[in-house]
């Protein structure tokens, strides 16, 4: 009897084991992504998918978060989590633009792309695959090296992101097992000199594989060469050298659980030269590989040549694989031309959904502009510029950057080209290549903000809150002038520019030896192509101060308004003010624009105060990491003031 | 009458004498007894003395016991009471006295038949009640007959140990359904937490257990811990419901038939302002805010609709009282037949039982839009004895719904009630003013922004939304079961062997039909104050969407097929050795396997199987001393192949004190008492959700379209985009199941053979629980939080159930019962931050699992001055005076989430009770019951009733009770029902917080019911009749009076309904 018992359930428990066992050899897990070169791609892929998608200012940052584009105040529409940070509701109970944290604590849908410590596992999870040849047997051994380096450079960019938005990171080289207890997942954040040599020794690494320039252009535009991880190593050495982030005493008691300082408190000059060395071999490795300023040319529209610098100043980001783009992020377009252009005036398209013109430039950023003599408006000793919201009209000659006739503010007269570039106002001239059934830069469109004006309020969510649009990041062949919807002539997203690599070259140059005359070499070709004269022969000529670029802090101020203006709307000017800890200056001010209610151009033409700005120094130099991730890592600091 | 009695007495006595003289003549002398009848406590009323024989003669004792009855020297006589053992007494040897007397005392114990009730424990073995361990109980089926026709409302309050309550009285596919718990909700983990049913051992859902007749019911027990539910290993953590149906019986057929019309009716509708306060405070609700808001309603148009103008174009209605009828008309029907001989018996029942929904039908189409549910079922339940040992079962059953209601479900139209604007547009206007269109013309308008500017919707007409078209959903449940059962009593006494397989197929499917409404609305005309209609969404130029359609479209949403297959074979042994020594054994071996044909994924389509051998050990000792130890053994394939295996162990131990010789002299008050306790393991593998099966497993996508690059020139050439990599959960080969450690301790008590109490105590550890792990440092960089078995809650409570039964006399019968469940948990490890130091109190360490957390209230805001003085709420910097302030917990100036506390009791609650009684008189019978709830707290939705609050053609109606308590500049009240005013959602005054906290406790007289018993109705060929009425829930006794406190929180869903039922039942 009980032989038999026994015998029935040992029967059916062999039997039961195999009944049990039902899935199939074949369900996907993660070893399936190694075991053939096109799996293998769809990962390196995968790596490269968590590049900022900088080319919307949802994700952008630096473009939102700081003083350079305002959105309307009255309606909410168009706010997201970088603007609000700009209106002031940082905070630590919900961070916005929350990096730390990715989307976990985020609600909105579009938080989604935050997620660059997922960006670094996968990586990793990369590099120990790929590293070991045993595994994807028919990856050619040419083309593993170079993914690594490609992996290599990534990984190393997004600790670079983390590091400029929250100072001292985690170094995270290697993974966890997943498997593993919360503890052993605790990271801890490290010095930030031993982030910033990690990083910059990782992209050395990468350096040596990646290749120089990309020969399929057609299939591998945008992928990483030794430009692009040059480029990175510059402006991570740059961050390193400047104030913020070298001898930055603000943070000399920041440590860490275990009292590990995590800043270095004394300030290191030999981080400049690393900083100048980086930026000269970016340049010199870009310049090798066929990158060079952009020049508009064969012009067959017969234009002026004031346009046509104009267009060298617009092209230089809107052109599609621009010469200029050191790296153009291939998986972010510009997406908000919508957001930039307004309807106008001898346009054939009003739908102010089509035409939002929302983005709106503050009167700081329209002053920030040289004069038409390349020297500041408030030190230019041929030009006054105290009454800047006096009314003029615009003569005949200024027809190629105001309509002729028109009543426009005097802030708006006598500028500089990259002014009448980056820049609609009311009667301001926009250029665009259907601007006119011939092309021509005569009788073109041009813009009317007044209110109840084409491109002016009155709409219940669209409008310009200062009254200047974002000229600059529209393309000038996107076709707007038909009733139908534009086609906007999208292009990828230029993160590094070759005149950003001059400027940072600049700007370390004038750090290690001081009013370096190799410095202001670099820079004058930025100035040249923006139609401007020579440094010293325009303040030598009329500045106020002649003398100015003559010594190292004069040199520097100069350097530094060139770069912000050079590099406007961009998304640099918010990471360089903190850089350059100006920030507590800059962005406690008010942010103004033009009176856009006023229907006349008295009433239109006086300044306004829009939003009281304010920053908080040190907390608002770095991010908040948050509550939610503090508290549940136990080894993690909050950033100083929060 | 008197005359009739008297006459009959008369009769009674010419007849007695004439048989007594017969008698003599058969030295049978007549002889007059009398004396009394006890039971152990004293004297005996009501119960029954009979001269046994052809024609002999009966009656009771009186109030104290006494009896006198007339019989021959040498007649048997009995006396019997129910619930207690007959006694037989014979004349012959008892002495007479003088007079031809003879004196008796008898006593009456308890019946012995009752403590060898059987009750069913797992896997369809039966034990003695008397010797039964575990914590059962077993429920009288004749309890659960109820005025509703879903069993699952039959369960709160009336077995003790269930945490039962409703939430919505909509008819449906379990829309109606209690939800119900055994102990309580014991777990947080997202699997299964409601207890195992199976119904003669078919794994089956709440709603088929909501569509089972009592009718059908042969037995229902609730295995409530560890002893009783280790058999079921992984699947028994949360306990079980065993239902098994009647088999058949020998003899010739007899039939049952039930026929019932029930009228059913809501417990209580929420109630509208009226459309002019409606109105007035619309525009107060506009200004409030916005002080150069533009007021959406003109004098004009109030006075209008006031006056009782054209009521097209003064549109004022009151939703509810449009689409929602005061009662509507239900039926059921059983009809049941058994009968059989030695060799085969049966058992056949059907069932059709028709739900009618609330909604106002109109004629405006030819279908009904009402809510029809019909369902059908129909069972057979037939066993053969094959041999003279072995017996095989067949059992079939079917069960079908016809479904029919309005698109989105009879909740959906309440919604849609609240939802409406009262005064924009009439529900239809008449067909004369358009006489060459066919469709309605239904009424609505265009809605407006708050400026006042045309916006691109319409108003949505609750009314057009409800009758527009219709949804239909079938669903089929076929069940062939096959048993057998062999008796081996030739190679061992007490041997017996069974199998049993089955196989379940489910298919449910489901369409729409709709058209789509055109929308007129009205225009005045100044000259004759007449009006004219224009249409909204007719599909001209300027054409509001969606443009109507006349025609039906159609269109067929989900459809869900599942198939199940079980086998399992069982080996019993039940022997009593030397009188003594009862010994019992039962070794089962199971295997299931269950399949989901509508899945997205090969993981998901992969079969659930399971499969074990469970055992019991019993032994029991003269009936004093109990021993039991069970245990199951069994895998799932959910667990990666190291940990598939789990042993499930359970020991009991019971001590009938009462069968003790020293106890007998205290047998006659306390005729039973039994200590029980009982330890185990139990398990539950259905943890996670149903797509979260193998956690051995990595879940990736290797193909994911949202983590993909695109690179190349992009000129007119092609671009490389490939897709990428992501994970959706790492493997983690140690994750298995829930683990419930048990422990109970029961008395059973009965006085006097007349009050029973069953007492049970139980405490639970439930460990191992499935959750995510959030306090890992997001730097990790994981793609998926990681899951593992670490949380830990513990439970305890009692449970007890009380009866008594009484005859009062022999037409007066009377019993009570009770019960009571209370169930609380605290939380010993859960998926949260560690929170340490000041943050300690933001723990729910120490909780229940259903402690809601929110923010304290303290009132509201006096003017902006405190406002601007007070911390900032969520952020949120244009809160005014009137709007709700919360208490800065933790005092850092802000209140955000760290100021949430704990608030109120549990949302579920943590004590059902019920109690009620029955009173038999002759052939009346009634019966009546109340259920209880307490300790638990709800939250009003305050969002969901904000009044005009408009999203898109919604706009939420004006509850009577906001319009009478509402903060406003001119009533200043700070503890109003209801905050300041808003058009839109002032997101801080609908946190979840004390201002919306209400205490849910409430008592309901749960169902009455009438009865009268035809008996014998012989010339008709009729056994027995019943005639009755029942209802249930008749009225509520509650703090909360804005719906019914037992829908908590979902009070704008469809109401529960009482239900006024006419019925018959007949026995053929």
């Amino acid at each position: 009897m009980i032989g038999l018992l026994t015998l029935i359930v040992v029967l059916c428990f062999s039997a039961c084991q195999k009944y049990l066992d039902i899935v199939p050899d074949n369900v996907a897990v993660i070893e399936h992504a190694f075991k053939l070169r096109t799996e293998a791609e769809k990962y390196l892929f995968t790596c490269y998918s968590y590049l900022p998608k900088n080319g919307d200012g949802w994700f952008n940052a630096g473009l939102m978060s700081g003083d350079e584009i305002w959105l309307p105040q009255d309606d909410q529409t168009h706010w997201h989590p970088a603007f609000r940070i700009a209106e002031g509701q940082q905070n630590k109970d919900a961070p916005l633009f929350n990096e730390w944290g990715g989307d976990l604590k985020g609600a909105d849908g579009r938080f989604n792309y935050l997620k660059m410590f997922i960006a670094i596992r996968h990586c990793n999870i990369f590099l120990e695959n790929v590293e070991d040849t045993n595994k994807i047997p028919d990856l050619p051994l040419a083309e593993r090296e170079r993914w690594i380096g490609e992996v290599e450079f990534l990984k190393a960019f997004y600790h670079y992101y983390l590091l400029r938005m929250y100072g001292p990171i985690p170094i995270i080289d290697r993974n966890a097992p997943e498997s593993a207890d919360p503890e052993d997942l605790y990271y801890q954040r490290m010095p930030v000199d031993d982030c910033v040599s990690y990083i910059s020794d990782l992209l050395d690494k990468a350096v040596e594989k990646l290749p120089a320039r990309i020969i399929d252009e057609n299939k591998e535009l945008g992928r990483t060469t030794k430009s692009i991880a040059l480029a990175v190593k510059a402006k991570l050495w740059l961050l390193a050298a400047s104030p913020l982030f070298n001898g930055n005493t603000d943070y000399a008691g920041f440590t860490d659980k275990d009292g590990i300082s995590l800043f270095n408190p004394t300030t290191d000059l030999t981080k400049w030269e690393q900083a100048r060395d980086a930026a000269k071999a970016a340049i010199d490795m870009a310049e090798a590989n066929g990158h060079s300023l952009y020049a508009y040319k064969n012009d067959v529209l017969s234009l002026s040549d004031e346009t046509k610098t104009q267009l060298n100043i617009r092209n230089a980001v809107t052109d599609r694989w621009s010469v200029e783009h050191v790296w153009a992020l291939s998986n972010s377009y510009f997406v908000n031309e919508a957001l930039c252009m307004p309807p106008l005036a001898r346009g054939a398209n009003v739908d102010r959904f089509q035409l939002q013109g929302v983005w709106a430039a503050p009167i700081k950023i329209a002053k920030m502009f040289y004069t038409k003599n390349g020297v500041p408006i408030e030190e230019d000793k041929t030009l006054d510029f105290s009454k800047y919201t006096d009314v003029r009209t615009a003569v005949d000659a200024e027809k190629y950057n105001i309509e002729p006739g028109y009543l426009t503010a005097r802030l708006n007269f006598d500028r500089e080209p990259r002014f009448y570039a980056d820049l609609g106002f009311d009667g301001g001239i926009w250029y665009m290549k259907d601007g006119n059934a011939t092309g021509s830069d005569i009788n073109t469109m041009y813009v009317q903000a007044k209110n109840a004006q084409r491109s002016g309020f009155g709409h219940f969510t669209n409008w310009n809150e200062t009254g200047y649009f974002i000229k600059k990041l529209v393309s000038w062949q996107t076709t707007t002038n038909s009733s139908n919807a534009p086609t906007w002539r999208s292009y990828p997203w230029p993160e590094i520019r070759l005149a950003d690599l001059y400027l940072m070259y600049a700007e370390a140059l004038n750090e290690v030896e001081p009013a370096s005359s190799t410095a202001i070499e670099y820079w004058d070709k930025v100035r040249k192509r923006a139609g401007l004269k020579g440094v010293a022969e325009s303040w030598t000529n009329y500045s106020k101060n002649p003398t100015k670029y003559s010594n190292q802090d004069g040199l520097r101020a100069i350097i530094q308004r060139e770069r912000l203006i050079e590099l406007a709307f961009e998304g640099h000017r918010f990471w360089d003010l903190r850089r350059w800890k100006l920030a507590a200056e800059e962005l406690n001010k008010d942010i103004t624009g033009w009176s856009v209610l006023g229907k006349t151009t008295e009433t239109y033409n006086i300044e306004k105060n829009i939003f009281s700005q304010t920053f908080i120094a040190p907390r608002d130099y770095l991010w908040p990491i948050g509550n939610y991730e503090i508290r549940r890592n136990p080894k993690l600091v909050e950033n100083p003031g929060w | 009458m008197r005359k009739i009695y008297s006459q009959f007495f008369a009769n009674a006595f010419l007849m007695l004498l004439l048989l007594s003289m017969a008698k003599i003549g058969n030295a049978q002398q007549q002889i007059t007894v009398h004396g009394v009848v006890r039971d152990s406590v004293g004297g005996l009323p009501g119960a029954i003395v009979k001269v046994l024989g052809s024609n002999g003669q009966e009656t009771s004792t009186d109030a104290v016991g006494r009896f006198k009855i007339n019989a021959t020297s040498h007649a048997t006589l009995m006396f019997s009471f129910i619930g207690l053992k007959p006694e037989r007494i014979s004349l012959s040897n008892q002495k007479i006295d003088a007079t031809g007397n003879v004196h008796l005392e008898v006593t009456l114990l308890a019946d012995a038949t009752a403590l060898e009730e059987v009750t069913v424990t797992g896997f369809g073995s039966t034990q003695k009640k008397a010797s039964l361990v575990s914590s059962i109980t077993t429920v009288d089926v004749k309890e659960l007959k109820t005025a509703s026709s879903n069993l699952t409302n039959a369960l709160a309050g009336k077995v003790a140990g269930i945490i039962s309550f409703q939430n919505s009285g909509e008819p449906g596919l379990g829309t109606d359904n209690s939800t119900f718990y055994i102990r309580g909700l014991s777990t947080f983990g997202s699997g299964k937490q409601d207890p195992l049913i199976l119904i003669d051992g078919v794994e089956s859902s709440a709603t088929d257990m909501a569509r089972l007749q009592p009718d059908d019911i042969a037995d229902f027990s609730v295995l409530k811990d560890a002893a009783a539910a280790s058999v079921y290993g992984a699947r028994g953590a949360n306990g079980v419901l065993l239902i098994n149906t009647k088999m058949g019986k020998d003899g010739k057929p007899t039939f049952g038939f039930r026929a019932e019309n029930r009228i059913s009716t809501n417990t209580k509708n929420f109630q509208f302002a009226d459309n002019i306060t409606y109105m007035t405070m619309a525009n107060e609700a506009a200004l409030t805010r916005t002080p150069n808001g533009i007021e959406p309603y003109t004098q004009n148009k109030i006075n209008n609709t006031a006056a009782g103008a054209d009521p097209y174009l003064y549109p004022n209605n009151n939703w509810i009282d449009q689409l929602i009828k005061d009662y509507t008309v239900n039926q059921g029907y059983n009809l049941n037949i058994t009968g059989g001989s030695a060799r085969a018996r049966y058992y056949i029942a059907g069932t059709y039982n028709r739900d009618n929904g609330m909604l106002k039908v109109d004629p405006i189409n030819d279908f009904n839009n009402n809510i029809r549910l019909n369902n059908y079922s129909i069972r057979s339940n037939v066993d053969f004895n094959v041999t003279n040992t072995t017996t095989l079962i067949v059992r079939m059953y079917g069960q079908f719904d016809d479904y029919q209601g309005p698109i989105g479900g009879g909740a959906k139209t309440f919604e849609n009630a609240l939802n409406a604007n009262p005064v924009m547009f009439p529900a239809v206007y008449p067909a004369a003013k358009m006489p060459f269109l066919e469709h309605p013309l239904f009424g609505s308008a265009q809605t407006r922004n708050s400026d006042m500017s045309l916006s691109s919707t319409m108003y949505v007409n609750p009314y057009a939304e409800m009758v527009k078209g219709y949804q239909v959903y079938k669903t089929s449940n076929l069940q062939p079961q096959i048993e057998i059962k062999q008796d081996f009593a030739g190679l061992t006494p007490g041997l017996t062997a069974r199998a049993m397989g089955y196989l379940r197929r489910y298919s449910y499917y489901r369409v729409n039909r709709s058209y789509i409404p055109f929308y007129y609305s009205a225009i005045l005309n100044p000259q004759d104050q007449s009006y004219n209609l224009v249409a909204l969404n007719d599909g001209s130029a300027n054409s509001l969407q969606p443009v109507g359609r006349e025609f039906l479209d159609y269109n067929q949403e989900a459809k869900d097929i599942d198939s199940r297959l079980w086998l399992e074979g069982a080996i019993n042994y039940n022997r009593i050795f030397d009188e003594k020594h009862a010994v019992g054994g039962m070794l089962v071996s199971y295997m299931s396997s269950y399949e989901n044909a509508n899945t997205n994924d090969v993981i998901q389509s992969l079969p659930a199987r399971n499969a074990g051998i469970s055992g019991r050990f019993s032994y029991g000792y003269d009936d004093r001393y109990l021993f039991e130890f069970n245990f199951g053994y069994n895998g799932s394939e959910r667990f990666d192949a190291n940990n598939r295996w789990g042993f499930f162990p359970s020991v009991g131990l019971g001590y009938r004190i009462s069968n003790e010789k020293f106890f007998q002299p205290l047998t006659s008050v306390i005729s039973n008492l039994k200590l029980r306790a009982t330890y185990g393991i139990v398990g539950n593998d259905a943890i996670g959700n149903v797509n979260e099966r193998f956690f051995y497993l990595s879940n990736v996508n290797l193909n994911d379209g949202a983590y993909g690059a695109t690179f190349g020139r992009n000129e007119g050439t092609a671009v490389d985009y490939r897709p990428g990599v992501s994970i959706s959960r790492y493997a983690n080969p140690d994750i298995t199941w829930e683990k419930s450690k048990q422990l109970n301790l029961g008395v059973d008590l009965g006085i006097a053979n007349s009050l029973d109490l069953v007492i049970d105590a139980f405490r639970q550890n439930r460990t191992n629980i499935l959750q995510t792990a959030s306090n890992i440092d997001n730097a990790a960089g994981l793609m998926a939080i990681p899951f593992s078995n670490f949380g830990k809650v513990d439970s305890k409570g009692i449970d007890l159930s009380a009866s008594y039964k009484r005859n009062l006399s022999r037409d007066f019968w009377i019993n009570a019962r009770g019960t009571f469940t209370y169930a609380t948990t605290k939380i010993k490890k859960i998926d949260e931050l560690p929170y340490s130091g000041d943050l300690i109190y933001l723990s729910r360490n120490g909780y229940s699992i259903n402690q809601a957390w929110g923010y304290i209230a303290e009132r509201l805001f006096i003017d902006d001055e405190e406002v601007a003085n007070s911390p900032i709420q969520f952020g949120d910097a244009g809160l005014l005076a009137g709007d709700i302030k919360y208490r800065d917990i933790n005092r850092d100036g802000v209140i955000t989430n760290d100021d949430r506390v704990p608030i109120g009791y549990p949302t579920e609650p943590e004590i059902i009770y019920g109690f009620g009684s029955s009173f038999g008189f002759k052939n009346f019978d009634f019966n009546f019951y109340f259920q209880g709830a307490a300790r638990f707290s709800f939250f009003i939705d305050a969002a969901q009733i904000q009044p005009f609050y408009q999203s898109n053609g919604y706009q939420t109606g004006l509850l009577k009770t906001i319009a009478e308590d509402y903060w406003s500049e001119t009533n200043r009240n700070l503890y109003a029902f209801w905050p300041r005013l808003s058009t839109w959602r002032v997101n801080p005054n609908n946190e979840t917080s004390t201002w919306w906290m209400r205490n849910g406790s409430f008592l309901r007289l749960k169902n009455i019911d009438v009865g009268y018993t035809f008996q014998d109705i012989k010339k008709i060929h009729v056994k027995s009749a019943r005639l009755y009425f029942s209802a249930t829930n008749l009225f509520i006794i509650s703090g909360f009076k804005l719906w019914d406190a037992e829908m908590r929180g979902n009070g704008m869903g469809y109401p529960l309904q009482s239900v006024y039922n006419f019925g018959l039942q007949v026995n053929l």
